[in-house]
Protein backbone atom coordinates (compact mmCIF):
# COMPACT_ATOMS: atom_id res chain seq x y z
CA UNK A 1 0.00 0.00 0.00
CA UNK A 2 2.82 2.49 1.01
CA UNK A 3 4.57 1.45 -2.16
CA UNK A 4 2.17 3.00 -4.46
CA UNK A 5 2.94 6.61 -2.76
CA UNK A 6 3.28 9.25 -5.69
CA UNK A 7 5.66 11.96 -4.78
CA UNK A 8 4.94 15.19 -5.87
CA UNK A 9 1.48 15.95 -7.56
CA UNK A 10 2.09 14.51 -10.85
CA UNK A 11 -1.23 13.66 -12.85
CA UNK A 12 -0.27 11.11 -15.70
CA UNK A 13 -2.16 12.07 -18.81
CA UNK A 14 -0.97 12.97 -22.66
CA UNK A 15 -1.49 16.39 -23.48
CA UNK A 16 0.51 18.89 -25.04
CA UNK A 17 1.97 20.45 -21.65
CA UNK A 18 3.29 17.22 -20.23
CA UNK A 19 5.44 17.03 -23.24
CA UNK A 20 6.95 20.23 -22.71
CA UNK A 21 10.35 20.80 -21.77
CA UNK A 22 10.60 21.19 -18.09
CA UNK A 23 12.95 24.35 -18.86
CA UNK A 24 10.23 25.64 -20.81
CA UNK A 25 7.68 25.17 -17.84
CA UNK A 26 9.77 26.73 -15.34
CA UNK A 27 10.65 29.71 -16.87
CA UNK A 28 6.98 30.37 -17.73
CA UNK A 29 5.63 29.56 -14.66
CA UNK A 30 8.61 32.28 -13.49
CA UNK A 31 7.12 34.93 -15.98
CA UNK A 32 3.39 34.59 -15.35
CA UNK A 33 4.25 34.99 -11.57
CA UNK A 34 5.80 38.18 -12.42
CA UNK A 35 3.02 38.97 -14.67
CA UNK A 36 0.41 39.09 -11.98
CA UNK A 37 3.04 41.27 -9.95
CA UNK A 38 3.39 44.09 -11.80
CA UNK A 39 0.39 45.53 -12.23
CA UNK A 40 -2.57 46.21 -9.93
CA UNK A 41 -5.80 46.91 -12.20
CA UNK A 42 -8.49 44.17 -12.41
CA UNK A 43 -7.73 43.90 -16.71
CA UNK A 44 -5.15 42.44 -15.52
CA UNK A 45 -6.27 39.67 -13.63
CA UNK A 46 -9.13 39.18 -16.68
CA UNK A 47 -5.91 38.48 -18.94
CA UNK A 48 -4.20 36.04 -16.40
CA UNK A 49 -7.30 34.21 -16.16
CA UNK A 50 -7.78 33.54 -19.58
CA UNK A 51 -4.65 32.79 -20.22
CA UNK A 52 -4.71 30.69 -17.23
CA UNK A 53 -7.91 29.04 -18.56
CA UNK A 54 -6.15 28.11 -21.63
CA UNK A 55 -3.54 26.47 -20.24
CA UNK A 56 -5.99 24.52 -17.77
CA UNK A 57 -7.75 23.21 -20.70
CA UNK A 58 -4.41 21.85 -22.86
CA UNK A 59 -3.52 20.72 -19.56
CA UNK A 60 -6.04 17.90 -19.29
CA UNK A 61 -5.66 17.61 -15.56
CA UNK A 62 -9.13 17.68 -14.14
CA UNK A 63 -9.67 21.16 -12.56
CA UNK A 64 -10.25 20.09 -9.49
CA UNK A 65 -7.15 18.62 -8.88
CA UNK A 66 -5.95 22.14 -9.26
CA UNK A 67 -8.11 23.29 -6.50
CA UNK A 68 -6.39 20.60 -4.39
CA UNK A 69 -3.42 22.61 -4.32
CA UNK A 70 -5.28 25.96 -3.10
CA UNK A 71 -6.99 23.87 -0.31
CA UNK A 72 -3.25 23.79 1.79
CA UNK A 73 -3.19 27.27 1.00
CA UNK A 74 -6.78 28.76 2.24
CA UNK A 75 -5.24 29.98 5.55
CA UNK A 76 -2.94 31.38 4.20
CA UNK A 77 -4.98 33.63 1.90
CA UNK A 78 -7.63 34.16 4.31
CA UNK A 79 -4.89 35.94 6.78
CA UNK A 80 -3.42 37.84 3.86
CA UNK A 81 -7.22 39.12 3.14
CA UNK A 82 -8.09 40.18 7.04
CA UNK A 83 -4.86 41.82 7.67
CA UNK A 84 -5.16 43.87 4.75
CA UNK A 85 -8.70 44.93 5.01
CA UNK A 86 -8.05 45.47 8.93
CA UNK A 87 -4.97 47.42 8.96
CA UNK A 88 -5.10 49.19 5.83
CA UNK A 89 -6.36 52.99 6.68
CA UNK A 90 -7.99 54.83 4.09
CA UNK A 91 -11.78 56.13 3.20
CA UNK A 92 -13.97 54.23 5.79
CA UNK A 93 -16.14 52.41 4.19
CA UNK A 94 -18.24 50.72 7.61
CA UNK A 95 -17.46 50.55 10.97
CA UNK A 96 -17.58 47.19 13.29
CA UNK A 97 -17.58 47.90 16.60
CA UNK A 98 -14.56 49.97 17.11
CA UNK A 99 -12.19 48.75 13.51
CA UNK A 100 -13.26 50.86 10.68
CA UNK A 101 -12.96 48.91 7.28
CA UNK A 102 -11.43 50.95 4.44
CA UNK A 103 -12.42 51.08 0.60
CA UNK A 104 -8.53 50.87 -0.14
CA UNK A 105 -8.40 48.03 2.52
CA UNK A 106 -11.30 45.49 0.49
CA UNK A 107 -9.55 46.63 -2.86
CA UNK A 108 -6.05 45.49 -1.55
CA UNK A 109 -7.29 42.28 0.07
CA UNK A 110 -9.33 41.44 -2.78
CA UNK A 111 -6.17 42.07 -5.11
CA UNK A 112 -4.05 40.29 -2.90
CA UNK A 113 -6.54 37.27 -2.71
CA UNK A 114 -7.19 36.73 -6.39
CA UNK A 115 -3.29 37.39 -6.77
CA UNK A 116 -2.61 34.53 -4.82
CA UNK A 117 -5.09 32.00 -6.27
CA UNK A 118 -3.90 32.78 -10.07
CA UNK A 119 -0.33 32.45 -8.27
CA UNK A 120 -0.96 29.14 -7.22
CA UNK A 121 -3.29 27.44 -9.50
CA UNK A 122 -0.76 28.53 -12.07
CA UNK A 123 2.14 26.77 -10.28
CA UNK A 124 0.76 24.21 -10.11
CA UNK A 125 0.23 23.14 -13.50
CA UNK A 126 3.68 23.05 -13.67
CA UNK A 127 4.06 20.69 -10.71
CA UNK A 128 1.30 18.36 -11.96
CA UNK A 129 2.36 18.42 -15.69
CA UNK A 130 5.89 17.58 -14.79
CA UNK A 131 7.34 14.43 -13.09
CA UNK A 132 9.16 15.33 -9.93
CA UNK A 133 12.79 13.54 -12.03
CA UNK A 134 12.15 15.91 -14.75
CA UNK A 135 11.76 19.09 -12.22
CA UNK A 136 15.13 18.43 -10.90
CA UNK A 137 16.27 18.40 -14.46
CA UNK A 138 14.99 21.39 -15.24
CA UNK A 139 16.01 23.29 -12.23
CA UNK A 140 19.43 22.15 -12.41
CA UNK A 141 19.73 23.29 -16.11
CA UNK A 142 17.82 26.54 -15.48
CA UNK A 143 20.17 27.58 -12.21
CA UNK A 144 22.99 26.68 -14.19
CA UNK A 145 24.16 30.78 -14.40
CA UNK A 146 23.97 30.54 -10.70
CA UNK A 147 27.20 28.42 -10.71
CA UNK A 148 29.16 31.56 -11.27
CA UNK A 149 28.53 32.64 -8.10
CA UNK A 150 29.28 29.33 -6.46
CA UNK A 151 26.11 28.21 -5.80
CA UNK A 152 26.51 24.54 -6.28
CA UNK A 153 23.39 23.47 -8.69
CA UNK A 154 24.68 20.30 -9.59
CA UNK A 155 24.76 18.71 -6.44
CA UNK A 156 21.86 20.67 -5.18
CA UNK A 157 19.80 18.78 -8.28
CA UNK A 158 21.58 15.33 -7.32
CA UNK A 159 20.20 15.86 -3.38
CA UNK A 160 16.83 16.66 -4.67
CA UNK A 161 16.36 13.74 -6.95
CA UNK A 162 18.30 11.51 -4.55
CA UNK A 163 15.87 12.77 -1.35
CA UNK A 164 12.94 12.00 -3.98
CA UNK A 165 14.41 8.69 -4.51
CA UNK A 166 14.72 7.70 -0.55
CA UNK A 167 11.70 9.40 0.46
CA UNK A 168 9.48 5.99 -0.38
CA UNK A 169 12.09 3.65 1.52
CA UNK A 170 12.35 5.80 4.40
CA UNK A 171 8.33 5.70 4.50
CA UNK A 172 8.48 2.25 4.61
CA UNK A 173 11.13 2.38 7.51
CA UNK A 174 8.90 4.87 9.23
CA UNK A 175 5.90 2.19 8.94
CA UNK A 176 8.47 -0.89 10.28
CA UNK A 177 9.63 0.58 13.31
CA UNK A 178 6.24 2.18 14.58
CA UNK A 179 4.89 -1.54 13.91
CA UNK A 180 7.95 -2.58 16.32
CA UNK A 181 7.07 -0.01 18.68
CA UNK A 182 3.40 -0.57 18.84
CA UNK A 183 4.81 -4.49 19.88
CA UNK A 184 6.62 -3.31 22.00
CA UNK A 185 3.64 -1.48 23.58
CA UNK A 186 3.97 2.44 22.54
CA UNK A 187 1.09 4.23 21.88
CA UNK A 188 0.95 6.45 19.40
CA UNK A 189 -2.81 7.30 19.63
CA UNK A 190 -3.33 9.56 22.68
CA UNK A 191 -5.66 12.42 22.87
CA UNK A 192 -2.62 14.63 24.31
CA UNK A 193 -0.96 16.56 21.85
CA UNK A 194 2.30 16.84 23.91
CA UNK A 195 2.40 13.52 24.33
CA UNK A 196 1.49 12.40 21.13
CA UNK A 197 4.22 14.40 20.24
CA UNK A 198 6.89 12.99 22.46
CA UNK A 199 5.45 9.62 21.49
CA UNK A 200 6.96 9.86 18.14
CA UNK A 201 10.80 10.21 19.72
CA UNK A 202 11.15 6.77 19.67
CA UNK A 203 10.47 6.73 16.29
CA UNK A 204 12.29 9.82 15.27
CA UNK A 205 15.58 8.43 16.88
CA UNK A 206 15.53 4.80 15.20
CA UNK A 207 14.79 6.73 11.81
CA UNK A 208 17.86 9.20 11.86
CA UNK A 209 19.85 6.83 12.63
CA UNK A 210 19.13 4.41 9.67
CA UNK A 211 18.84 7.74 7.73
CA UNK A 212 22.55 8.28 8.21
CA UNK A 213 23.68 4.69 7.83
CA UNK A 214 22.18 4.46 4.74
CA UNK A 215 23.51 7.97 3.50
CA UNK A 216 26.85 7.01 4.19
CA UNK A 217 26.42 3.32 2.30
CA UNK A 218 24.97 5.39 -0.48
CA UNK A 219 27.74 7.74 -0.77
CA UNK A 220 30.05 4.75 -1.03
CA UNK A 221 28.21 3.21 -3.63
CA UNK A 222 28.36 6.35 -5.88
CA UNK A 223 31.72 6.38 -5.34
CA UNK A 224 32.35 3.24 -6.24
CA UNK A 225 30.88 3.70 -9.20
CA UNK A 226 32.89 6.62 -10.28
CA UNK A 227 30.48 9.66 -9.26
CA UNK A 228 32.48 12.98 -8.57
CA UNK A 229 30.17 15.84 -9.15
CA UNK A 230 28.84 17.39 -11.76
CA UNK A 231 32.20 17.98 -13.78
CA UNK A 232 32.48 15.98 -16.78
CA UNK A 233 29.54 14.34 -16.33
CA UNK A 234 27.46 13.45 -19.43
CA UNK A 235 23.76 12.55 -19.36
CA UNK A 236 22.00 9.59 -20.27
CA UNK A 237 18.74 11.52 -21.13
CA UNK A 238 19.82 15.00 -21.66
CA UNK A 239 16.94 17.85 -22.00
CA UNK A 240 16.11 18.32 -25.77
CA UNK A 241 13.71 21.29 -26.84
CA UNK A 242 11.19 20.89 -29.57
CA UNK A 243 9.04 22.57 -31.48
CA UNK A 244 6.07 23.10 -28.63
CA UNK A 245 8.51 24.51 -26.65
CA UNK A 246 9.71 27.13 -28.90
CA UNK A 247 6.32 27.80 -29.69
CA UNK A 248 5.70 28.52 -26.06
CA UNK A 249 8.42 30.98 -25.53
CA UNK A 250 6.58 33.01 -28.36
CA UNK A 251 3.45 32.72 -27.00
CA UNK A 252 4.92 33.12 -23.15
CA UNK A 253 5.99 36.58 -24.54
CA UNK A 254 3.24 37.57 -26.85
CA UNK A 255 1.24 36.76 -23.07
CA UNK A 256 3.79 38.82 -21.52
CA UNK A 257 3.27 41.73 -24.42
CA UNK A 258 -0.33 41.85 -23.57
CA UNK A 259 0.18 42.35 -19.36
CA UNK A 260 2.36 45.15 -20.37
CA UNK A 261 -0.03 46.16 -22.69
CA UNK A 262 -3.09 46.06 -20.50
CA UNK A 263 -1.29 47.36 -17.58
CA UNK A 264 -0.28 50.69 -19.50
CA UNK A 265 -3.76 51.33 -21.08
CA UNK A 266 -5.85 50.24 -18.46
CA UNK A 267 -6.52 53.72 -17.25
CA UNK A 268 -8.25 54.64 -20.47
CA UNK A 269 -10.78 51.82 -19.27
CA UNK A 270 -13.49 52.28 -16.82
CA UNK A 271 -12.38 51.16 -13.48
CA UNK A 272 -8.55 50.89 -15.07
CA UNK A 273 -7.45 53.13 -12.22
CA UNK A 274 -8.84 50.91 -9.34
CA UNK A 275 -12.66 49.97 -8.34
CA UNK B 1 47.79 -12.51 -16.03
CA UNK B 2 46.62 -11.10 -12.97
CA UNK B 3 43.88 -8.45 -12.16
CA UNK B 4 43.72 -8.39 -8.54
CA UNK B 5 46.69 -8.59 -6.49
CA UNK B 6 47.81 -7.91 -2.87
CA UNK B 7 50.89 -7.75 -0.98
CA UNK B 8 51.19 -8.26 2.56
CA UNK B 9 47.85 -6.08 2.95
CA UNK B 10 47.25 -4.98 6.45
CA UNK B 11 44.03 -2.66 7.20
CA UNK B 12 44.05 -1.36 10.73
CA UNK B 13 40.86 0.84 11.93
CA UNK B 14 41.63 2.96 15.08
CA UNK B 15 38.58 3.46 17.81
CA UNK B 16 38.01 6.61 19.80
CA UNK B 17 36.16 7.25 22.34
CA UNK B 18 34.18 10.80 22.58
CA UNK B 19 36.99 12.86 23.10
CA UNK B 20 39.01 11.25 20.37
CA UNK B 21 41.56 9.87 22.12
CA UNK B 22 42.42 5.96 21.17
CA UNK B 23 40.72 3.35 22.38
CA UNK B 24 42.39 0.56 20.62
CA UNK B 25 43.26 -0.79 17.39
CA UNK B 26 42.00 -3.47 15.05
CA UNK B 27 43.58 -5.08 12.63
CA UNK B 28 40.76 -5.65 10.61
CA UNK B 29 43.53 -7.51 7.45
CA UNK B 30 46.48 -8.82 8.31
CA UNK B 31 49.46 -9.66 5.84
CA UNK B 32 47.19 -10.46 3.25
CA UNK B 33 48.82 -11.59 -0.44
CA UNK B 34 46.81 -12.94 -3.08
CA UNK B 35 46.93 -13.21 -6.55
CA UNK B 36 43.34 -13.44 -8.66
CA UNK B 37 43.95 -13.84 -12.44
CA UNK B 38 41.71 -12.65 -15.33
CA UNK B 39 38.91 -14.64 -15.72
CA UNK B 40 38.58 -16.32 -12.40
CA UNK B 41 35.79 -16.83 -10.11
CA UNK B 42 37.24 -16.45 -7.08
CA UNK B 43 35.18 -16.89 -3.68
CA UNK B 44 36.18 -15.11 -0.31
CA UNK B 45 34.50 -17.08 2.38
CA UNK B 46 34.67 -15.91 5.95
CA UNK B 47 32.72 -16.39 9.27
CA UNK B 48 31.20 -12.39 10.77
CA UNK B 49 34.36 -10.24 11.43
CA UNK B 50 37.06 -11.82 9.81
CA UNK B 51 38.19 -8.96 7.53
CA UNK B 52 36.53 -10.10 4.24
CA UNK B 53 34.43 -6.84 3.55
CA UNK B 54 37.63 -4.85 4.68
CA UNK B 55 39.51 -6.47 2.02
CA UNK B 56 37.13 -6.19 -0.46
CA UNK B 57 36.74 -2.50 -0.25
CA UNK B 58 40.61 -2.16 -0.68
CA UNK B 59 40.08 -3.62 -4.10
CA UNK B 60 38.17 -1.05 -4.96
CA UNK B 61 40.04 1.94 -3.67
CA UNK B 62 37.29 2.44 -0.62
CA UNK B 63 40.04 1.45 1.72
CA UNK B 64 43.79 2.71 1.30
CA UNK B 65 45.97 -0.15 3.00
CA UNK B 66 47.94 0.64 6.32
CA UNK B 67 50.57 -1.49 5.14
CA UNK B 68 51.37 -3.18 1.90
CA UNK B 69 49.97 -2.33 -1.17
CA UNK B 70 47.00 -3.45 -3.23
CA UNK B 71 47.45 -3.97 -7.85
CA UNK B 72 44.43 -4.09 -9.81
CA UNK B 73 45.03 -4.45 -13.11
CA UNK B 74 48.81 -2.95 -12.79
CA UNK B 75 47.80 -0.23 -10.98
CA UNK B 76 48.42 0.89 -7.41
CA UNK B 77 45.12 1.85 -5.61
CA UNK B 78 47.63 4.25 -3.52
CA UNK B 79 47.73 6.07 -6.62
CA UNK B 80 45.80 8.92 -6.41
CA UNK B 81 45.39 10.08 -10.23
CA UNK B 82 44.54 6.59 -11.11
CA UNK B 83 41.66 6.43 -8.69
CA UNK B 84 38.43 6.49 -11.54
CA UNK B 85 40.67 4.20 -13.60
CA UNK B 86 40.58 1.56 -10.89
CA UNK B 87 37.24 1.88 -10.11
CA UNK B 88 36.29 1.59 -13.41
CA UNK B 89 38.28 -1.47 -13.92
CA UNK B 90 36.96 -3.05 -10.70
CA UNK B 91 33.30 -2.90 -9.89
CA UNK B 92 31.80 -3.34 -6.57
CA UNK B 93 28.21 -4.50 -6.02
CA UNK B 94 27.16 -4.21 -2.06
CA UNK B 95 25.06 -5.72 0.11
CA UNK B 96 22.06 -3.43 0.86
CA UNK B 97 20.22 -3.14 -2.63
CA UNK B 98 17.94 -0.38 -1.45
CA UNK B 99 20.90 1.80 -0.46
CA UNK B 100 22.98 1.82 -3.67
CA UNK B 101 20.07 2.16 -6.25
CA UNK B 102 20.76 5.63 -7.64
CA UNK B 103 18.21 6.07 -10.03
CA UNK B 104 14.31 6.04 -10.14
CA UNK B 105 14.15 4.06 -12.63
CA UNK B 106 15.73 0.96 -13.63
CA UNK B 107 17.71 2.03 -16.62
CA UNK B 108 18.38 5.61 -15.38
CA UNK B 109 20.28 3.83 -12.65
CA UNK B 110 21.70 1.29 -14.59
CA UNK B 111 23.28 4.89 -16.81
CA UNK B 112 24.50 6.31 -13.50
CA UNK B 113 28.33 5.10 -13.82
CA UNK B 114 28.41 5.53 -17.80
CA UNK B 115 27.29 9.01 -16.70
CA UNK B 116 29.99 9.78 -14.32
CA UNK B 117 32.64 8.41 -16.61
CA UNK B 118 31.64 10.73 -19.37
CA UNK B 119 30.50 8.89 -22.05
CA UNK B 120 28.67 10.55 -24.64
CA UNK B 121 24.51 9.95 -24.73
CA UNK B 122 24.47 7.66 -27.22
CA UNK B 123 26.45 5.01 -26.22
CA UNK B 124 24.93 4.94 -22.49
CA UNK B 125 21.71 3.98 -24.07
CA UNK B 126 24.04 1.11 -25.84
CA UNK B 127 25.65 0.00 -22.60
CA UNK B 128 22.16 0.10 -20.62
CA UNK B 129 20.79 -2.31 -23.53
CA UNK B 130 23.62 -4.26 -23.20
CA UNK B 131 23.94 -4.56 -19.35
CA UNK B 132 20.42 -5.51 -18.84
CA UNK B 133 19.88 -7.96 -21.67
CA UNK B 134 22.80 -9.73 -20.02
CA UNK B 135 21.69 -9.60 -16.23
CA UNK B 136 18.40 -10.97 -17.87
CA UNK B 137 16.30 -7.65 -17.16
CA UNK B 138 15.55 -5.73 -19.87
CA UNK B 139 11.63 -6.16 -19.50
CA UNK B 140 11.76 -4.25 -16.36
CA UNK B 141 13.72 -1.25 -17.48
CA UNK B 142 11.30 1.52 -17.01
CA UNK B 143 10.23 0.20 -14.01
CA UNK B 144 10.94 1.57 -10.20
CA UNK B 145 13.20 -0.24 -8.38
CA UNK B 146 10.79 -0.10 -5.32
CA UNK B 147 8.70 -2.62 -7.26
CA UNK B 148 11.83 -4.77 -7.57
CA UNK B 149 12.39 -7.91 -5.92
CA UNK B 150 15.35 -8.34 -3.49
CA UNK B 151 16.94 -10.63 -6.15
CA UNK B 152 16.02 -8.30 -9.09
CA UNK B 153 17.14 -5.39 -7.50
CA UNK B 154 20.72 -6.83 -7.09
CA UNK B 155 20.44 -7.93 -11.05
CA UNK B 156 20.37 -4.24 -11.24
CA UNK B 157 22.80 -3.26 -8.94
CA UNK B 158 24.99 -5.58 -11.16
CA UNK B 159 23.85 -4.06 -14.51
CA UNK B 160 25.32 -0.74 -12.98
CA UNK B 161 28.29 -2.16 -12.65
CA UNK B 162 28.59 -3.48 -15.70
CA UNK B 163 27.72 -1.05 -17.81
CA UNK B 164 30.90 0.98 -16.63
CA UNK B 165 32.95 -2.25 -18.96
CA UNK B 166 34.56 -3.21 -15.68
CA UNK B 167 37.47 -6.46 -16.14
CA UNK B 168 36.66 -7.32 -12.14
CA UNK B 169 33.45 -7.37 -10.44
CA UNK B 170 33.90 -7.59 -6.69
CA UNK B 171 30.69 -8.57 -4.71
CA UNK B 172 30.58 -7.88 -1.23
CA UNK B 173 27.78 -10.07 0.58
CA UNK B 174 25.62 -9.62 -2.54
CA UNK B 175 22.84 -12.40 -0.89
CA UNK B 176 23.20 -11.78 2.56
CA UNK B 177 19.80 -9.47 2.26
CA UNK B 178 17.82 -12.14 -0.27
CA UNK B 179 15.49 -14.71 0.45
CA UNK B 180 16.63 -17.89 -0.67
CA UNK B 181 15.13 -17.42 -4.16
CA UNK B 182 16.49 -14.26 -4.72
CA UNK B 183 19.97 -15.74 -3.42
CA UNK B 184 20.04 -18.44 -6.25
CA UNK B 185 18.98 -15.66 -8.90
CA UNK B 186 21.96 -13.39 -8.27
CA UNK B 187 24.46 -16.19 -7.77
CA UNK B 188 22.74 -17.46 -11.41
CA UNK B 189 23.46 -14.01 -13.01
CA UNK B 190 27.25 -14.14 -11.32
CA UNK B 191 28.13 -17.22 -12.68
CA UNK B 192 26.72 -16.74 -16.13
CA UNK B 193 28.73 -13.55 -16.28
CA UNK B 194 32.43 -15.15 -15.39
CA UNK B 195 31.46 -18.02 -17.68
CA UNK B 196 30.09 -16.06 -20.61
CA UNK B 197 31.39 -12.46 -20.61
CA UNK B 198 34.69 -13.89 -19.29
CA UNK B 199 34.61 -11.62 -15.69
CA UNK B 200 36.59 -11.81 -13.16
CA UNK B 201 34.35 -12.43 -10.71
CA UNK B 202 35.20 -11.93 -6.54
CA UNK B 203 32.26 -13.10 -4.28
CA UNK B 204 32.34 -12.46 -0.70
CA UNK B 205 30.12 -14.27 1.22
CA UNK B 206 29.38 -16.71 4.39
CA UNK B 207 26.80 -19.20 2.51
CA UNK B 208 28.66 -21.89 1.22
CA UNK B 209 26.38 -22.95 -1.19
CA UNK B 210 27.24 -20.09 -3.05
CA UNK B 211 30.88 -21.08 -3.57
CA UNK B 212 30.65 -24.42 -4.98
CA UNK B 213 30.68 -23.10 -8.24
CA UNK B 214 34.28 -20.74 -7.54
CA UNK B 215 37.18 -21.52 -9.37
CA UNK B 216 38.96 -20.95 -5.91
CA UNK B 217 38.24 -20.30 -2.52
CA UNK B 218 39.92 -18.28 0.13
CA UNK B 219 38.74 -18.90 3.75
CA UNK B 220 39.59 -16.01 5.89
CA UNK B 221 39.43 -16.01 9.80
CA UNK B 222 40.67 -12.65 12.07
CA UNK B 223 41.81 -11.02 8.93
CA UNK B 224 44.23 -13.37 7.31
CA UNK B 225 44.08 -16.18 5.09
CA UNK B 226 43.61 -19.25 6.51
CA UNK B 227 42.19 -21.87 3.94
CA UNK B 228 42.99 -21.49 0.03
CA UNK B 229 41.96 -24.04 -3.00
CA UNK B 230 39.66 -25.60 -5.06
CA UNK B 231 35.82 -25.61 -3.37
CA UNK B 232 36.86 -29.38 -3.34
CA UNK B 233 39.97 -29.23 -1.38
CA UNK B 234 38.06 -26.83 1.19
CA UNK B 235 35.01 -28.65 1.74
CA UNK B 236 37.43 -32.07 2.95
CA UNK B 237 38.41 -29.79 5.92
CA UNK B 238 35.18 -30.21 7.39
CA UNK B 239 36.89 -29.93 10.83
CA UNK B 240 38.96 -26.68 10.63
CA UNK B 241 36.07 -24.92 8.82
CA UNK B 242 33.76 -26.18 11.77
CA UNK B 243 36.58 -24.44 13.82
CA UNK B 244 36.03 -21.11 12.15
CA UNK B 245 32.63 -21.07 12.65
CA UNK B 246 31.82 -21.92 8.80
CA UNK B 247 28.60 -24.13 7.72
CA UNK B 248 29.44 -26.85 5.23
CA UNK B 249 26.70 -27.80 2.79
CA UNK B 250 24.28 -30.11 3.96
CA UNK B 251 25.13 -32.70 1.19
CA UNK B 252 29.15 -32.32 2.25
CA UNK B 253 28.09 -32.56 5.90
CA UNK B 254 25.93 -35.58 5.12
CA UNK B 255 28.79 -37.06 3.34
CA UNK B 256 30.73 -36.02 6.07
CA UNK B 257 28.97 -37.88 8.65
CA UNK B 258 28.27 -41.05 5.99
CA UNK B 259 31.86 -41.03 5.81
CA UNK B 260 32.47 -41.07 9.79
CA UNK B 261 30.32 -44.45 9.89
CA UNK B 262 32.40 -46.09 8.11
CA UNK B 263 31.34 -46.28 4.25
CA UNK B 264 34.09 -45.79 2.01
CA UNK B 265 32.73 -42.18 -0.03
CA UNK B 266 35.74 -39.91 -0.78
CA UNK B 267 36.12 -36.60 0.82
CA UNK B 268 34.76 -33.16 -0.46
CA UNK B 269 31.32 -33.76 -1.99
CA UNK B 270 29.59 -30.33 -3.31
CA UNK B 271 26.44 -31.62 -4.60
CA UNK B 272 24.06 -34.32 -4.32
CA UNK B 273 24.31 -35.92 -7.97
CA UNK B 274 27.89 -35.99 -6.48
CA UNK B 275 26.77 -37.80 -3.33
CA UNK B 276 23.85 -40.34 -5.50
CA UNK B 277 26.45 -41.22 -7.63
CA UNK B 278 28.77 -42.36 -4.69
CA UNK B 279 25.80 -44.14 -3.25
CA UNK B 280 24.94 -45.81 -6.56
CA UNK B 281 28.96 -47.00 -7.11
CA UNK B 282 28.36 -48.21 -3.07
CA UNK B 283 25.46 -50.49 -4.36
CA UNK B 284 26.91 -52.09 -7.68
CA UNK B 285 30.35 -53.22 -5.22
CA UNK B 286 27.93 -54.96 -2.99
Amino acid sequence: MIRDITIGQYYQTESVIHRMDPRFKIIATMVFIISIFIFTNPYIYIVASVFLGICIALSRVPFKFMVRGLKSVVMLILLTVIFNMFFIQGEPLFHIWKITISKEGVETAAYMAVRLIILIIGSSIMTLTTTPNQLTDGLESVMKPLKLFRVPVHEIAMMMSIALRFIPILMEETDKIIKAQTARGASFEDKNMIKRVKSLVPVLVPLFVSAFRRASDLAMAMEARCYRGGDGRTKMKPLKYHRVDFVGYVVIIIYFACIIFTGIYAHYLPFGEGL
Amino acid sequence: MSIVETKKLAYEYIRRDAEGNVEGITRAVDDVTMNIHQGEFVAILGANGSGKSTLAKHLNAIFYPTEGSVFVDGKDTKDESKLWDIRRTAGMVFQNPDNQIIGQVVEEDVGFGPENMGVPTKEIWERVEESLRIIDMLPFRKMSPMKLSGGQKQRVSIAGVLAMHPKCIILDEPTAMLDPLGRKEVIRAVTALNQVEKITIILITHYMEEVIGADRVIVMDKGQIVMSGTPKEVFSQIELLKELRLDVPDVTMLAYKLRQSGLPIPRGILTQEELISEIEKLKVAK
